[in-house]
């Protein structure tokens, strides 16, 4: 288990490198917007997993989208992960998370990979590249660094690329991260949640799986070539929700003997089996966003009886860490439930 | 307060550079077969990744491109009509061989190709394959560069399939980053300590890999019910196989 003091010097790492911490605020997906929605398990969801929002009855379920970025800038253009996370409320009053983002795999293995990339991609200075060397990235064949955006001074890009070139586990995620771009919706981004989870059938039989979510409405970025606009996505998901509800399928797929199970850096092949586990229904974007999203204090390992997390040493860190930031906020505490399957 | 931007004229002209003309053309005959004489890329090889995992030998793709003798609209309809004539006989082989899920002939250019997604291990396959219509892939065969080398195909079979392995196309990762570790195993690389890569040299990397192979497979490809053999489907669908 990560120590609290760890979970603090991690909060703190990623405090220390933001550009304008919020107090009151959570350090990174500061911005974001509650969504109300349910969701619906298939058919055969029930077969594969005993978690009481699979069992096919409509459960209410609270979303909180997000942008990656720290700080209370909103720049919803600015190529960024965006996040999404959602809480079933399940019919006993407790809760289960899934906490996913648009990035597919993480940059780092466990703690102390986190520490040094956090040493390593400090804020830096971020300037136009000056044309003659872009010149010769093309004559090399490179692709140069892309220019600043609209009032961006400073960046991570540049620490994350000397970081990715010295550490190879973490090069997929970095170099998805810089392609990542803004999506049209927070509705039309697929959010995958990274790690392994063990689920249990009815008859017991126990799989390692990792989920993600495929927007109904289809995946649309914004084009690279239009200037960011910084406010856009909140309209945009109110609006929809007002004409039409929005819907987004989970996925599970089943590792294999041989996947990794404990590093969220490494990807599993497409060739595995994949279950749709039900679909989530989005219908409005409550008032209150207060209660609706930056009250509810998200964390990956909440998880119904049914579901339990690997050993993937950043998913536990995560535990106390949310628990942490969730502190320094202010947030509503975690409460683990008595017959949760994972109390630590 | 927005910052006002630094963008000057030279700087838009640089970034619509490589959308020029005039760069691309010396990008393609000056840039690229610089890197390519100073970086020299060897040709990564065709078909799946071998892999003990399961799932990863069930719904394996076949991409064989194999170009056609006669280049001319003749050629190809000979090329048709070979497929057209033994279309029953390729049919029920396919059957046979039983691990197939999929199979068509498609004509490319100068090329006539084969698609197919098959389970388990490419060189059984391809066994299976001649074993079973070897008679009528050699009609085939005959018509293909090189073809005249491995004819019968029954008959050689371990020169027919490295033959085919050397016309299946390169797969290309569903990662980007797995594409480097391709050309690191190919040549040999071993990561040195400390790793010192160049992840912006990843483009470059890219584009003297397709100069070397000029036809590959973008991805491993979408499976609709991944993990599932011919055999699995067919016995869960009561086809009576």
């Amino acid at each position: 288990m990560v120590d609290v003091s760890v979970a603090k010097r991690l909060v703190t790492a990623i405090i220390d490198n933001l550009p304008a911490p919020v107090p009151g605020k959570r350090p990174v997906h500061t911005i974001g917007i509650g969504v109300k929605g349910e969701f619906v398990a298939s058919d055969v969801a029930r077969t594969y997993c005993i978690a009481e929002h699979f069992n096919g009855q409509t459960i209410a379920a609270s979303v909180r989208f997000s942008n990656g970025l720290g700080g209370p800038e909103q720049h919803d253009g600015w190529s960024d992960v965006r996040g999404m996370a959602v809480r079933f409320h399940l019919p006993d009053g407790t809760g289960s998370d899934l906490i996913a983002t648009t990035l597919g795999e993480f940059f780092v293995r466990n703690v102390d990979d986190f520490f040094e990339f956090a040493k390593v991609a400090k804020l830096e200075p971020y300037r136009r590249q000056h044309w003659l060397r872009k010149i010769g990235d093309f004559l090399q064949l490179k692709v140069p660094p892309r220019n600043p955006y609209p009032n961006e001074t400073q960046s991570v890009d540049a620490g994350a690329l000397r970081y990715a070139d010295r550490h190879r586990f973490s090069q997929l995620g970095i170099f998805q991260v810089g392609l990542i771009g803004a999506p049209e919706s927070y509705a039309r981004a697929p959010y995958h949640a990274v790690h392994t989870f063990w689920v249990t059938a009815p008859d017991g039989v126990r799989r390692p799986v990792r989920f993600s979510w495929q927007p109904v409405a289809g995946v649309r970025n914004i084009g690279v070539e239009e200037v960011p606009r910084d406010k856009y996505l909140f309209k945009e998901i109110e609006d929809r929700l007002k004409r039409w509800p929005a819907r987004f399928m989970l996925m599970m797929t089943i590792g294999e003997e041989g996947d990794a199970l404990d590093d969220p850096t490494k990807p599993w092949p497409g060739t595995r089996m994949r279950i749709a586990m039900g679909t989530l229904t989005l219908t409005e974007v409550p008032k209150d966003q207060e209660a609706a999203g930056e009250h509810i204090s998200f964390n990956p390992c909440r998880l119904a009886p049914g579901i339990e997390v690997s050993n993937d040493p950043i998913l536990e860190a995560r535990r106390e860490a949310y628990e942490v930031s969730r502190e320094m906020r202010g947030g509503c505490p975690f409460r683990w439930r008595p017959d949760n399957a994972n109390p630590k | 307060m927005p910052i006002p931007s630094d963008e000057r004229p030279i700087d838009r002209f640089v970034d619509r550079l490589p959308q020029t003309r005039v760069f691309k053309f010396l990008a393609t005959w000056i840039l690229v077969p610089f890197w390519a004489w100073r970086t020299p890329v060897k040709p990564l090889p065709g078909g799946p990744h071998p892999s003990f995992q399961r799932g990863d030998n069930v719904q394996c793709m076949m991409n064989l491109i194999m170009p056609l003798k006669d280049k001319s609209p003749v050629g190809r309809a000979v090329a048709a009509l070979a497929i057209a004539q033994n279309k029953d006989a390729i049919y029920a082989g396919l059957n046979n061989v039983g691990t197939v899920h999929f199979a068509r002939f498609v004509i490319v250019g100068d090329n006539i190709c084969m698609f197919s997604v098959y389970d388990g291990d490419f060189t059984n396959y391809i066994r299976d394959f001649i074993a079973t219509i070897g008679s009528v892939f050699n009609a085939v065969v005959s018509l293909v560069e090189g073809g005249d080398d491995v004819i019968p195909c029954e008959q050689n079979v371990e020169a027919f399939i490295q033959w085919v392995h050397e016309r299946d196309l390169y797969q290309v990762p569903d990662t980007a980053t797995d594409f480097l570790r391709d050309q690191e195993a190919l040549n040999g690389d071993r990561a040195v300590s400390p790793v010192d890569d160049d992840l912006t040299l990843l483009p470059r990397k890219l584009v003297l890999q397709l100069r070397a192979n000029a036809n590959v497979s973008l991805g491993n490809g979408y499976r609709a019910y991944p993990g599932f053999s011919a055999a699995q489907v067919r016995e869960r669908l009561g086809l009576g196989w």
